[in-house]
């Protein structure tokens, strides 16, 4: 195991692990940003209207199936179709957004998986052998045209080796593919408009991928969890920088916002 | 004698045998408006090659149609879903009427995956041909407009979804700028499944939240059949159009089945039955679980009755 250094960020406020990655996130959006968000993603849906309230007031997003534009989320509901996320701007035909996405009218995709391999690859269609699947997942979605979006951003709430595999057992959005020389080649041949999978966050730490290999590469862990902890629930070999750190915890500010669109807890 | 090439204006002797008519306010125009169980006696064909459900999650989901087709062993060759579907799906794939589907999701979103379609997929009695949502909805849409197929935008080539599933994913040449990119068919069903939540007797309707991507299995679809929670008088329509998304023209049948998403939302009108969905996604585990779930809502009775059986508060 490589050494780390870890530099812990001062913060005393009680949070629940949903919320930290829920606020992290949150720190990872930009000022002037188009996101989407999908299936289930009420952590994602939070951390765009956090960003809006916070540090990035020209950010717009979709509230995934629902089609909502910049939900107020009054208040934040499990579902993305649901009715309650139309308290907002604008709603938009499932068809109209997802062709914006596709044509690389998003600058940002918040998404999740049921395994995520070295090279960000992300499969949520089935795992085991294809022909004879030993588990069937729900299907893709939107991920396999992820391509054209300018970044990727994916959140696991369960750690675990079975979770970040060496590699998946079906690809279903195109991370880095077989590793950087892949990359490029999709590139190059105009497959690829997009940048790829920028961050993944998960309920123990902050990755992104080393820009010479494309390889998953740790940022940060969350205060409380080692990096044993981390490598261990990792099943592959994590790029290490020699200098690491802690991720920042929620402000009292920012829970104080969450916790008001929050209401009925979901991330507590 | 007639003329049929629209020139002449129709005499009394050229009016179509079936229009009815009143000597007082002209010819009557024919309600579409029809019962749950004459409506899918219909228009689905037992064995019917293509049929699409409606709705998105756990939201919208015509499923007193739904229960219908299974009231009355309504086999489908091909099941084409939303974006997303869910229980609307499942239920159908449980009952043993799916040979194989068309889908970019099935599953309850948070509350977990759909225990049927998982169930039948592993166990090779569903053949899935999973599409991502774009081709789907670009598929119907070439469906919508006549189209043979649509072009799709690059990127798709380096999912394994795209290389899984050939029946859904062709190169074809772009003849304007000689690259090779992949198409996917124009989607046609046979019969489209929708709720929304209401319609005049003509079939005029108005999506009262989200659309979904509803409107687009509407316009590619031959038969489409309205489930609705209120049929409200056309006047109340023409007062102010602009809202009513859906015209009559393209639906064959209006179906009034007030709180019958149920377990799903009916947007603006009602919450999804969270316990009833969990009862559900547990029960349809195993196939003797299924039957149970169906025996004790829905095989016995109509709509009214599933109402009912469903209202109970256990405990």
């Amino acid at each position: 195991m490589s050494q780390i250094v870890l530099e812990e960020i001062s913060g005393g406020n009680a949070y629940s692990v949903q919320e930290l990655m829920t606020t992290t996130l949150a720190h990872y959006l930009h000022d002037g940003e188009m996101v989407g968000t999908g299936a289930g993603s009420a952590l994602a849906r939070a951390a765009c209207r956090l960003a809006q309230l916070t540090h990035a007031p020209n950010l717009s997003y979709v509230a995934g199936g629902s089609g909502a534009i910049n939900s107020e989320l009054a208040p934040l509901v499990a579902s993305s179709g649901d009715y309650t996320n139309l308290i907002c701007e604008a709603v938009v035909p499932m068809g109209d957004w997802v062709g914006s996405l596709s044509r690389g009218g998003f600058d940002t995709y918040i998404a999740t998986g049921l395994q995520i391999d070295k090279y960000g690859n992300v499969n949520l269609s089935l795992l085991g052998d294809q022909a004879k699947s030993s588990l069937r997942g729900p299907g893709g979605g939107v991920l396999a045209m992820l391509t054209a979006t300018k970044r990727i951003i994916y959140f696991f709430p369960n750690h675990s080796p079975h979770i970040f595999v060496p590699k998946v057992d079906f690809r279903t959005a195109p991370g880095f593919l077989d590793g950087s020389t892949s990359w490029l080649k999709a590139k190059a041949d105009g497959l690829y408009a997009g940048s790829g999978p920028a961050l993944v966050i998960s309920n123990l730490g902050v990755m992104d991928f080393e820009p010479e290999t494309k390889t998953m590469r740790l940022i940060a862990v969350h205060p409380g969890v080692t990096l044993q902890q981390l490598q261990t629930a990792t099943g592959f070999e994590l790029v290490i920088p020699p200098k690491g750190a802690y991720t920042s915890v929620p402000t009292q500010h920012e829970l104080e916002v969450l916790r008001e669109m929050d209401e009925n807890g979901l991330l507590r | 004698m007639s003329q049929a090439n629209g020139s002449t204006p129709p005499t009394q002797g050229n009016s179509a045998p079936n229009a009815k008519t009143n000597e007082a306010q002209g010819p009557i125009r024919q309600s579409k408006q029809m019962e749950l169980a004459a409506a899918i006696e219909k228009f689905v064909p037992d064995g019917v090659e293509s049929l699409a459900v409606g709705g998105l999650f756990m939201h919208n989901n015509p499923m007193a149609l739904v229960r219908e087709l299974i009231r009355q062993r309504k086999h489908i060759k091909r099941l084409i879903t939303s974006p997303a579907g869910c229980i609307n799906a499942d239920l159908l794939i449980g009952a043993g009427l799916v040979d194989e589907i068309v889908t970019s999701y099935v599953g309850f979103e948070h509350l977990g995956s759909a225990p049927a379609f998982v169930r039948f997929a592993q166990a090779g009695r569903l053949k899935v041909l999973e599409v991502d949502e774009l081709t789907l909805l670009l598929g119907l849409r070439a469906g919508g407009a006549g189209q043979p197929f649509a072009a799709l935008p690059p990127g798709i080539e380096l999912s394994d979804v795209s290389r899984a599933n050939p029946d859904f994913y062709q190169p074809v040449h772009d003849p304007f700028t000689g690259a090779t990119r992949l198409a996917t068919p124009a989607i046609r069903p046979k019969v489209a499944l929708i709720l929304c939540q209401q319609a005049d007797i003509y079939g005029n309707a108005i999506f009262k939240g989200s659309v979904f991507a509803d409107r687009e299995l509407i316009f590619a679809a031959e038969q489409v059949i309205l489930q609705v929670e209120q049929v409200i008088p056309t006047r109340q329509l023409t007062k102010n159009p602009i809202p009513v998304n859906v015209p009559g023209y393209a639906v064959s049948a209006v179906v009034q089945a007030a709180f019958s998403a149920h377990p799903t939302s009916s947007h603006r009108f009602y919450h999804y039955d969270e316990a009833h969905l969990q009862e559900y996604i547990q029960a349809a585990a195993t196939e003797a679980g299924f039957e149970a779930y169906v025996q004790k809502y829905f095989a016995e009775g109509g709509e009214t009755e599933y109402i009912g059986r469903t209202s109970v508060i256990e405990g």
